[in-house]
């Protein structure tokens, strides 16, 4: 077990160092430089004596190579520089919008655990009833809608008409509401599908015939077979879901004018605010290999042929 | 339970407010305000510059220099220099006092910082700024430039912050300590990203704001902001860019609305690249105009909400009230006119050609405007009956931007500047390189002449000499057939029954907020 964990802690490492390297030079592919989209953004024609003494405030100057060891160094000690638009520490500015965005992703992540386990648990153990047809049915109706056009459908009948949530903003548990089940709507088909099919898949092995056969009790049977059998899977789709649920959170946050990171960063890119998008990239990377890492390890303590077989890398 | 708890920070702040007085009004805004630093471009909005900063100067209805916090000026006779007398007892809302040694400090900070703002000439044509007595300034210029109050009323740079606003650097270039103006606003209360509360500043030098708060709400989303709008979480919606017309059109037929559409501002053209392949050939060009139907774009893309231009400049507008005879649609002179160029069809060819070149234009547009979006493919559909073949290409806004500085176009739709820059800074643009006005320029048979005649405009200081150089700079723009009008921009607003007097600035990103009331 402690060698599966100091390999896998060593290629995240390596991960976390590429990242770095990706977030720095990707962008700098997108065409227009964070200078010329300053000028853009306010409308305003540049000259190029502004635009060279622009990039040589901002180091833009300096070559690459150069910028890329004076970023790295300062954001190992989470010092991300500063934003080329609102001129303030991007740390600061991503952190206090992360903290909005990540409530509105953890309670859509709850939401989905809770909601897609227990559909999909029910599900799987009814052999293809009408009932289950048109559960089927409606999640995947659902699920077929855009996010954003199901958020103005919440929003129209919910708060507008209704009146029982507030119809946009931030600061309460209600506010969380709305958001975040347009948000977990998306991803929940998937895991009711995900559960239900590894499920079945599960109850045909031999362990669970065998355990039915000894007359071990069915709820038994579910908990200690069938679900600890699909668990793996499921905690590595989840792993990898709590990175689709940040990018979901652009389009939710822009309709319910939720200041969180989602938002911040579409205007980010448009003004190519090369530092911010450079810290978001290493930010989201770094959770994402983080959360995998973590999930990993979980799987193998879980299931032991796991950390045989990654052991064995 | 829900409900009980679903009051946010802002929400208790409005109800609170409205409790205690009604006379506030929330507005949306689809961005945050910024730090609100009056010397400096994003994430600083201007219609919050501009309730919190006074000019020295103000833009009048009629397009008049007016008194802002300077009561008098006086140019010197070589028109190299202005003497400024400043108001008498202007207090900024941290009570110190406005004065000429203020306003200096407040100049230079902006000249230090010339680099963002190189492209306007009233910073860069100061050369120093000279204190003479306590409310007396003079401003020396590097050469005269004649319309330098004009551009003093513009809502940045050149606006007064008071000295405790500074940050300790000293330079606003890194940002300032607190919005601290002289203008008929305070801002007391912000939440980043959220919402900004304005109230009424009781010192005040001009006539008082009716309202006593004014909330601004930030709200990105357009359909979000109609639907605020429905509940009564906001009042009011200000501003072209915050509603399409199509919005606009189905919201005027609701009562429970007032909308109110502006004057004619700024001129929405589309700009031939004179200089880059057919449109290099000026009957291409005065076909085109020819060809252009104006009133159906007008009727069906921009719902009826903008006037038909004729001119570069909408009347009214200084040295632009020019009669000229305007290109109005015929398409079969257009046909008359390209034939005789020799753009002719092929047999079985689809399109006009001239010695084996195609008449193909080329056409960029922001992918993300669906205005431009819409003129673009009906006049792609239009001009196919005239023989032209119109490649659309649609890019996001920062490389559409990119492509029309490199002149790979025939086509591209751009917009005059509107007060207080018309017509010098358009016309002025056009003798600088990359810009969009130059590349219509470029390549006519008297482009020396005109950017020369442009240079001289904007250094005379003879009034009788600047309406002849005008005349004939817009005659020959004319005549080269450079530049299609379209239509005169309108701003416009949606607000509820609940507010009266309402009404727009000659600047277009000014809410004249002072003026509204609550019924």
């Amino acid at each position: 077990m402690f060698a599966f964990f100091v390999k896998r802690l060593v290629s995240m490492l390596l991960a976390l160092f590429g990242i770095t390297i990706i977030a720095f030079g990707l962008i700098r592919f997108i065409p227009v430089d964070p200078v010329e989209a300053y000028f853009t953004i306010n409308q305003i024609p540049a000259t190029e004596e502004a635009m060279t003494s622009m990039r040589e405030d901002m180091g833009l100057d300096q070559p690459l190579g150069t910028q890329y060891i004076v970023w790295l160094s300062h954001a190992l000690q989470l010092d991300f520089g500063t934003s080329f638009v609102s001129k303030k520490a991007v740390a600061t500015e991503l952190f206090q919008r992360f903290e909005t965005t990540f409530l509105l992703a953890v309670t859509a992540l709850v939401i989905i655990i809770v909601s897609s386990l227990t559909i999909g648990i029910w599900s799987a153990s009814k052999n293809s009833g009408w009932l289950d047809w048109l559960t089927r049915t409606a999640i995947f109706t659902i699920a077929s809608m855009p996010s954003f056009w199901l958020a103005f459908l919440f929003i129209y009948t919910v708060a507008l008409k209704w009146g029982v949530l507030p119809l946009m903003g931030w600061g309460s548990f209600a506010h969380v509401i709305l958001p975040s089940i347009t948000l977990a709507l998306g991803f929940i088909p998937y895991y009711i599908r995900l559960i239900r099919s590894s499920m079945r898949e599960e109850m045909k092995k031999p362990h669970v015939l065998f355990a039915r056969a000894r007359g071990v009790k069915e709820t038994v049977i579910l908990r200690t077979h069938i679900f600890k059998g699909i668990l793996p899977q499921l905690i590595t789709s989840l792993a990898m879901t709590c990175g689709g649920l940040l990018g979901g959170a652009a389009i939710i946050e822009n309709v319910f004018a939720i200041s969180g990171v989602g938002h911040f960063i579409v205007e980010a890119m448009l003004a190519r605010d090369y530092a911010v998008l450079q810290a978001f990239i290493v930010i989201i990377g770094g959770l994402y290999i983080i959360v995998n890492f973590i999930a990993d390890i979980l799987c193998a303590v879980i299931d032991p042929r796991v950390r045989l077989k990654g052991g064995a890398l | 339970m829900l409900v009980a708890c679903g009051n946010s920070d802002d929400k208790t702040k409005k109800d609170k407010a409205k409790g205690e007085n009604e006379h506030v009004l929330t507005i949306s805004w689809p961005k945050d305000i910024g730090e609100v630093n009056p010397h400096l471009y994003a994430p600083n909005e201007m219609f919050a510059q501009a309730m919190i900063y006074d000019p020295l100067v103000r833009y009048g209805n009629d397009g008049q220099i007016e008194p802002g916090l300077a009561t008098a000026w006086e140019m010197s006779q070589d028109g190299k220099s202005y003497i400024f007398t400043l108001r008498d007892n202007v207090l900024y809302s941290d009570g110190s006092q406005l004065t000429a040694d203020n306003v200096k400090r407040n100049i230079e900070t902006v000249v230090e910082n010339i680099a963002p703002h190189s492209w306007l000439e009233v910073v860069a044509v100061i050369d120093r700024v000279e204190v003479l007595d306590k409310l007396k300034l003079q401003i020396h210029l590097k050469e005269p430039y004649y319309p330098f109050l004009q551009e003093l009323t513009l809502i940045r740079p050149l606006r007064m912050l008071g000295d405790s606003g500074f940050p300790a650097s000293g330079t606003t270039k890194d940002g300032i300590e607190k919005a601290v103006g002289t203008g008929p606003w305070i801002l007391t209360d912000y939440k980043q990203d959220n919402f900004a509360e304005f109230s009424r500043n009781e010192h005040y030098w001009g006539e008082k704001p009716k309202l006593e708060k004014v909330i601004v709400k930030i709200i990105p989303d357009s359909q979000a902001r109609m639907m605020a709008l429905e509940k009564g979480d906001i009042d009011l919606i200000f501003g072209s860019g915050q509603l399409a017309p199509e919005e606009l059109r189905v919201l005027e037929k609701n009562p429970q609305y007032q909308t109110l559409i502006s004057e004619p501002s700024s001129t929405r053209i589309l700009s031939f690249n004179s200089d880059y392949g057919v449109t290099q050939d000026k009957d291409v060009r005065l076909a085109l105009q020819y060809a252009f139907d104006r009133q159906t774009i007008i009727e069906h893309v921009l719902n009826g909400i903008e006037q038909e231009a004729k001119s570069l400049f909408a009347p009214g507008f200084p040295y632009s009230d020019i009669p000229f005879e305007s290109y109005s649609y015929d398409l079969e002179k257009a046909q008359q006119l390209l034939d005789k160029a020799g753009w002719i069809f092929e047999e079985g060819a689809p399109f006009r050609s001239k010695d084996g070149q195609a008449l193909t234009i080329t056409i960029p547009y922001n992918s993300n405007d669906q205005v431009h979006k819409s003129i673009f493919e009906y006049l792609q559909g239009a001009w196919r009956e005239l023989g032209v073949d119109v490649k659309l290409i649609g890019e996001e806004d920062q490389l559409f931007r990119t492509r029309s500085k490199t002149g790979e176009f025939n086509v591209i739709m751009n917009d005059t500047w509107g007060a207080p820059y018309d017509p010098h800074m358009y016309l002025r643009m056009m003798t600088g390189e990359k810009q969009i006005g130059h590349y219509a320029l470029k390549g006519t048979a008297h482009s020396e002449q005109l950017a020369a005649n442009i240079a001289k405009v904007i250094r005379s200081t003879d009034e009788s000499e600047r309406q002849s150089l005008y005349e004939t700079i817009l005659q020959t723009i004319h005549e080269e057939a450079i530049f299609m009008p379209l239509s005169y921009r309108t701003n416009y607003l949606v607000a509820n029954q609940r507010l009266a007097n309402l009404s727009f600035s000659m600047q277009q990103f000014e809410v004249p907020l002072n003026q509204y009331e609550v019924k």
